[in-house]
């Protein structure tokens, strides 16, 4: 399904058929797809509510880091949507609307009042993200906080709430065609979301929606299809987990269960699992170490055939009682949290067996999917660029990153069992700033690192480390995984030489990573 | 410095060699020849040729059925020198002589794909009389007038243009799409037909046309004349043993410290060996990190540059001009020492990886709709292979020695519709690992494996790219196999080779 995304996303996560580099492009891109205003007609009878005063502009100013160069920062842009008071003090809003800012306000209407706020939890994979002003505002304290709402059912009306410029508050009502899963802001990871039917109006603050259902919050409105007028709403169930999580005070995130599977329609395949000819099952193809499942003696090769009395069929479909079939990960990542347990039924060599597992959040992956809101790490030696190695950077290579990407880089990223060992990260030479010193090495760029000075480098603090002791006979070695094999440092002439990159405006020399990362961010990870 | 080990995509060169297209109507009449070059001229031939492609998309299949013109021209008893893509997957050539218009049925009797370069001689090689023999000389000066002759687009007759040389270089081969060799390039104008007709200085030649660049003009691309000796002598012993190489890939030494680190002097000398390639000519006489100083006792610079007779060469033209057995001296420095060696070259494995196939029927192994090739730059274009793990594995089958586990990497490259596959398709693509457990080295050990060993219930295949095993319940295989042949139109269950 082509989808356009409302929020104007950074060009690093822009998955959507749009190609738009600036808000003002983006915004006439919409407009050039929109059909013009609508008349609600029909639908219009059906309305439930009559206007709501629980929602807000929230303005933000977005700076992500340059992928090439890890000091600076993109040119910022701003991003405006809607957030729903939902306490007197609590906003909801998308990740994806406050990702990477530098700046965040809470704005009425008609734009005549605003306060600065500050993100409180947010949640990357989920696409939610909680809000609060710093400050008390009279504008927001005359507003009436949204109660959250309870799930739906196909074919329920829920009404889509927008502003206009003038500051009238404009709804439309949409139908609930689907549930489904998808994965809103972050690729790969799919939540449950209400696929909407319903012809939306371009207005300004289009993007980022309140959806509401009998004057009650049930989730927000991510993208906006003006060509088939289909929308995507996360659903309550995520929005009451996420909220929960969050005011508890130590946002832990959905959990996972560490364990990748493969559907079983092939005939031949079930056979050789000894699985019914009529059943369902998962075949469990990796199990991460680590993780509950393999704490729980989950293996490859099992078949899953239920997930607490959910049986699964043979694509991974649950018949659930009121959205009717969907994926299995919904059964782990909607309503439940860190630290809830589900039981799985497993077929094992044909022996059925029962495997208690407690959930637990999601591990730090080798090569972290996304990258928001905490700044690149990178370390300058000499003129030579160390980085540690994200999907975010490969990304970054743009359209076609897949093939244009370094090669040993994808391949790291694809196999991380190769690499594990031995590293938190995979630290690699990301390019050279051509100087004195870097003479020959000019064109070496995404080459991983093994050691320095013959010592395996686990991440790049360490590779900082290695590189302040000083080397035998004055000359680092550092120790490439690729050709040309090792690559030379002089330890005195490439401080100078970075002395002078410090001259020629570069704001730092290194940006480590935290020792505690903040706690307004959720942990990046692999399901 | 991986040049010799990569596959060069040359997406910019194109083969001068003229798609079948009809004569148009009232050509001008050929322009009275000069009287000395007349019987010069007499020796260049128009070639047409039917070529038959094979189908890497369908490898079963007899392939596409087409054809075009070239030149060629007799450089001795019945020898008449052309380029190999004229001449490259041909089912019949013919050669029509100057102001005759009879066709003259030939036959090839060599043909170097890595050079471009092929040898044919007539049938019946009486019309051959009486006309000279073009002599092959040396390498052209730069800046110094050289003329193409040949058949090229725009009409049916001898058409000669006429330029000079602009530049002497080392250059990708775009026929092969894997080798480069010295080339050099002229402003005339050299077209689709002119391929395998002669530069000519004076009255000797000088080159054979065989490419042009597509967004420059005038950038006309001849083989010289070392090239050409190379091959004439390479096929003395009545074969052609293809070029050999060192086998190992160099880095530059400019750096100030890395010759510091290595206790070089602060000279323009010497490159580092970076990788040797395992049962290459270097394995067992160069490591790794030794500083390689000279080659045949020409001294290598710090970019792996040499000089000979006052020309800059790359230090792997040396090597360019041997052939299989030759010995080439190479002096290195390991361990602060000083040492020399002597190697015997020979031609690296894996050339059908980088190098495309001419000639050669495409292999295949069918087994319960499962259809087998084994990974060329054939195949691999064919189906669109260029995920992560294929290009990982073809860009270190050589120094990561792959192709000693793997002689050949093995891929489903297709699934035909059956009742059984109906979902299989996910596999389309992958690599081949395993057959039962056991690992498998090419397309024949595939074959054995399926074909050859009593089957269990179920044939277990895994794959390098994929994380479930594809499971083919051997009892119906014989009538799986028979169904699909006869729907698709398969004659075999395998072409292995002759």
């Amino acid at each position: 399904m082509k989808t356009n995304t409302f929020i104007l996303l950074s060009t690093l996560v822009l998955a959507t058929g749009l190609s738009a580099d600036s808000p003002e492009e983006h915004a006439r891109a919409i407009s050039e797809k929109t059909v013009a205003p609508v008349t609600i007609g029909k639908s219009n009878q059906a309305a439930t509510t009559s206007t709501l005063d629980s929602f807000v502009r929230v303005n933000a100013t977005i700076q992500t880091f340059n992928a090439g160069q890890p000091w600076q920062r993109n040119g910022p842009q701003r991003r405006s949507g809607l957030g729903t008071l939902i306490s007197a003090s609590e906003i909801l809003t998308t990740a994806e609307m406050v990702a990477n800012q530098t700046y965040l306000e809470l704005e009425n209407a008609d734009s005549t009042q605003r306060v600065q706020a500050q993100v409180i939890a947010i949640d990357y994979k989920a696409n939610l993200a909680l809000l609060s002003p710093i400050k008390e505002a009279p504008f927001l304290k005359r507003k009436t906080p949204l109660q959250l709402g309870t799930p739906a059912r196909i074919g329920d009306l829920i009404d889509i709430w927008q502003f206009e410029n003038n500051g009238t508050t404009l709804k439309t009502v949409a139908t609930i065609r689907a549930v489904d899963t998808s994965s809103t802001f972050i690729p790969g990871y799919s939540f449950l979301i209400y696929t909407l039917k319903g012809s939306m109006q371009s207005a300004s603050s289009s993007f980022t929606l309140p959806a509401t259902r009998d004057g009650k919050l049930i989730g927000v409105l991510t993208s906006y299809d003006s060509e088939d007028q289909i929308s995507e709403v996360i659903a309550p169930e995520i929005v009451s987990t996420f909220l929960k999580d969050a005011r508890d005070g130590n946002y832990e995130g959905f959990p996972t269960l560490g364990c990748a599977t493969r559907r079983t329609e092939d005939e031949a395949f079930r056979e050789y699992l000894q699985l019914s000819p009529r059943g369902g099952g998962l075949y469990v193809s990796r199990v991460r170490p680590g993780s509950p499942a393999a704490k729980a003696d989950l293996r490859v090769g099992d078949v899953l055939l239920a997930i607490d009395r959910s049986n699964l069929d043979r694509r991974g479909f649950f018949e659930h009682p009121s959205y009717g079939p969907l994926p299995w990960t919904v059964l782990i990542r909607s309503d439940k949290m860190v630290g809830d347990s589900v039981t799985l039924r497993v077929l094992r060599e044909g022996q059925l067996m029962e495997l208690p597992i407690t959930l637990e959040a999601p591990q730090a992956p080798l090569v972290p999917t996304h990258i928001n809101d905490s700044p690149p790490p990178f370390l300058i030696k000499g003129g030579f660029v160390f980085q540690e190695l994200s999907r975010s950077y490969l990304r970054a290579y743009g359209d076609k990153w897949a093939t244009r990407a370094p090669l040993s880089l994808m391949y790291a990223m694809d196999n991380p069992d190769k690499y594990e060992e031995d590293r938190d990260s995979i630290v690699f030479l990301s390019r050279v700033l051509p100087n004195p010193v870097t003479i020959g090495y000019d064109s070496l760029n995404g080459i991983i690192i093994n050691q320095v000075n013959g010592k395996s480098v686990r991440n790049i603090t360490e590779l900082a480390n290695f590189l302040k002791e000083a080397p035998e006979n004055g000359i680092h070695t550092i120790e490439l995984d690729d050709t040309p094999g090792t690559v030379y440092l002089d330890a005195t002439l490439s401080d100078q030489v970075d002395q002078q990159l410090l001259q020629r405006g570069l704001p730092a020399l290194s940006r480590l990573p935290a020792e505690e990362p903040l706690p307004q961010q959720a942990a990046t990870n692999n399901e | 410095m991986l040049r010799h080990f990569v596959a060069v995509m040359s997406l910019g060169l194109i083969p001068a060699f003229a798609q079948l297209a009809l004569p148009p109507e009232g050509a001008a009449p050929a322009p009275t020849p000069r009287v000395a070059s007349a019987t010069l001229f007499d020796s260049v031939f128009r070639l047409e040729v039917a070529t038959q492609t094979p189908d890497y998309r369908t490898p079963w299949n007899a392939g596409g059925f087409s054809g075009g013109n070239g030149t060629g021209f007799l450089i001795g008893p019945n020898q008449i020198l052309t380029n190999a893509h004229v001449v490259a997957n041909s089912r019949r050539i013919l050669v029509t002589m100057r102001n005759s218009s009879r066709k003259l049925p030939a036959t090839i009797s060599h043909v170097a794909h890595d050079c471009d370069l092929a040898l044919i001689s007539l049938d019946d090689p009486a019309p051959l009389e009486g006309l000279i023999h073009l002599p092959i000389g040396g390498m052209p000066e730069l800046d110094s007038e050289v003329r193409a002759i040949g058949y090229p687009v725009g009409g049916d007759r001898l058409s000669v243009t006429r330029g000079i040389v602009s530049r002497i270089d080392f250059r990708s081969y775009s026929h092969s799409r894997a080798d480069s060799h010295l080339i050099i390039q002229v402003d005339a104008a050299i077209n689709p037909g002119n391929s395998g007709g002669p530069a000519i200085q004076g009255d000797k030649v000088i080159g054979v046309a065989f490419q042009g660049l597509t967004q420059a003009d005038n950038t006309g691309y001849i083989i010289p004349t070392p090239v050409i000796k190379r091959f004439l002598t390479d096929i003395e012993d009545g074969q052609y043993d293809k070029y050999v190489d060192l086998g190992i890939a160099t880095f530059p030494i400019f750096n100030p410290a890395m010759r510091k680190a290595l206790q070089l002097p602060d000279e323009d000398r010497g490159v580092l060996v970076t990788n040797v390639i395992e049962d290459g000519p270097c394995d067992g006489f160069i490591e790794k990190d030794d500083i390689l100083l000279s080659i045949d006792g020409n001294a290598i610079d710090s970019a792996g540059n040499i000089k000979v007779d006052g020309e800059t060469l790359v230090l792997h033209e040396i090597v360019e001009r041997k052939f299989a057995g030759d010995t080439v001296k190479l002096e290195f420095i390991r361990e602060q020492q000083t040492q020399a060696t002597e190697i015997t070259l020979k031609p690296l494995p894996g050339s059908p990886i980088f190098a495309a196939q001419y000639d050669e029927r495409p292999q295949y192994v069918l087994y319960g709709g499962l259809v087998f090739q084994n990974l060329t730059l054939n195949s691999m274009s064919a189906h669109r292979l260029s995920d992560v793990t294929t290009r990982y594995l073809t860009s270190n089958y050589l120094n990561k020695a792959i192709f000693k586990e793997r002689p050949e990497i093995i891929v489903l490259t297709r699934i035909e519709s059956d009742a059984l596959t109906s979902n299989m398709g996910v596999f389309e693509g992958s690599i081949l690992n395993t057959i039962n457990g056991e690992s498998v080295r090419d397309l024949q050990h595939t074959y054995e494996l399926l074909y050859d060993v009593k089957q269990p219930e179920f044939t277990i295949l895994e794959f390098e790219n994929d994380d479930r095993p594809l499971v083919i319940p051997s009892a119906n295989i014989d009538a799986v196999n028979k169904r699909i042949m006869k729907t698709n139109n398969i004659p075999t269950t395998s072409y292995l080779g002759e």
